[in-house]
């Protein structure tokens, strides 16, 4: 069920796409909201609908901002690996499967969510190695209605 | 009809396609290197080159093998030959060495018989043993230079030799006790009968003036009786070989002791010595010598 998507213009993406990996590197000492903002940047702010190649791209600056403001692996790239391939799967499902309604939205962005949580977990211990998991994947969960309404809206999957 | 750009060609979609998959694998690779980069780098290079090594080993080590096979050859022959020739430089070096040798055991057995007889002896060394000649005899290196006179006695640790016969200027002629023409005074050890010691040549001599009524065994011992003034008494000349009873008086035969034709060394006694000597009960030792 393929369809044209009304895009934001240009500007406008990618000055979204900056304010949120700037937001990223600003909420360092907040892990929590950071997680949050993180996952609506990598399924939402970084999402280009019309460019693969852009989603990938901020995908992975998010990422690098992320572990390089928290500054505690020892080797950089997981977390960046892990989100551009998200990313790119959240990219191709919103160019190739249009979703009409907020709750089966909500349910797509809660199973990427799903997976790309133990998938930056394990890029970040093939990166870094071992690691906590820390309490953020319980701020994505517990945000996931904000962070997807968020997308929803900027995004636009149903093509308003 | 335009032909469609192929989305992985040289096209700007192929371009961003090939820039995303780049992209994407870049950062596989990066995070799958961890976080010793260098380290998995080397090991995945080890890994690879692993059977290229093993493969390089086994060439190393049968060209190893083959090379010490014919230098083990090539070394074992040098040995061999170096051995060889070792051991002709000590059969050589034995052959110089055994006339010394025996020379110095000799004179080790001289200088013990020196240090047992109590009297003021002089050694001196054979220089030469004619065989068969009859009145030949052995050539000292001693002579006049050394105080020697004619009939002096002449010793060898094994037994009596014979007796100085001329002197000359730094050599004498020794008169075999097996000579024809010598006489030496001896007695028998078991029946202390004494008769004149005269030679049969080839190291064999005869007891004259023995009576009949002697009992004398084969295998007995002879020594000087120094009656003869030459030789002191009890100095060892021979052994009894055969017994018979003659005519007029008994014919023994001795074997003499020394070997006459073979001595390299001489102990030369003092001219007329005295009749009895009696060798020291307790050698005599050097003042700071240990008991």
């Amino acid at each position: 069920m393929k369809r044209a998507l009304a895009a934001r213009p240009p500007a406008q993406r990618v000055l979204a796409a900056a304010a949120g990996a700037l937001g990223i590197g600003l909420l360092a000492p907040w892990p929590g909201p950071q997680a949050a903002l993180h996952a609506a940047f990598v399924f939402g702010l970084a999402l280009d609908p019309e460019s693969a190649l852009l989603t990938a791209v901020w995908a992975a600056a998010g990422g690098w901002i992320l572990e390089g403001s928290l500054r505690i692996y020892p080797h950089h790239g997981g977390t960046a690996w892990a989100d551009m391939t998200l990313a790119l799967a959240a990219w191709w499902l919103l160019r190739e499967w249009a979703v009409d309604d907020l709750r089966a939205w909500m349910g797509r962005q809660a199973i990427l969510a799903a997976v790309w949580i133990p998938a930056v977990h394990l890029a970040v211990r093939l990166a870094a190695g071992p690691h906590l998991w820390g309490s953020g994947w319980i701020w994505i969960a517990l945000t996931l209605p904000a962070w997807s309404w968020l997308g929803w809206r900027w995004l636009r999957p149903a093509g308003r | 009809m335009a032909r469609r750009a192929s989305p992985w060609g040289w096209s700007p979609a192929g371009r961003r396609r090939w820039a995303l998959i780049l992209l994407w694998l870049g950062h596989g690779v990066w995070v799958l290197s961890g976080p010793d980069a260098g380290g998995a780098w080397r090991n995945a290079a080890s890994t690879a080159e692993r059977p290229v090594e093993a493969l390089a080993a086994a060439w190393r080590g049968w060209r190893l093998r083959r090379a010490e096979r014919a230098t083990d050859l090539a070394a074992a022959q040098t040995e061999l030959a170096a051995l060889r020739q070792q051991v002709q430089a000590l059969e050589t070096a034995q052959l110089d060495a055994a006339p010394k040798l025996a020379e110095g055991a000799a004179a080790v057995q001289l200088l013990g018989l020196k240090q047992r007889l109590p009297l003021s002896t002089r050694a001196a060394r054979v220089l030469l043993t004619p065989v068969g000649a009859p009145f030949g005899g052995l050539i000292l290196d001693a002579g006049r230079d050394a105080g020697l006179t004619e009939d002096q006695g002449v010793l060898a640790p094994e037994g009596v030799v014979g007796r100085i016969w001329s002197v000359g200027a730094t050599q004498s002629e020794v008169l075999p006790a097996d000579a024809p023409n010598a006489s030496i005074a001896v007695m028998l050890a078991r029946s202390r009968a004494t008769g004149v010691l005269q030679g049969l040549g080839s190291n064999q001599a005869a007891i004259r003036y023995l009576n009949n009524q002697e009992v004398v065994q084969a295998g007995e011992a002879v020594y000087t009786s120094g009656l003869d003034q030459v030789f002191p008494r009890g100095l060892l000349v021979g052994y009894v070989t055969e017994v018979k009873p003659g005519d007029l008086e008994l014919q023994v035969k001795v074997a003499l002791a020394a070997p006459l034709r073979r001595l390299p060394l001489a102990l030369i006694l003092p001219a007329q010595p005295p009749l009895e000597v009696q060798p020291p009960l307790v050698p005599k030792r050097n003042p700071g010598e240990a008991r």
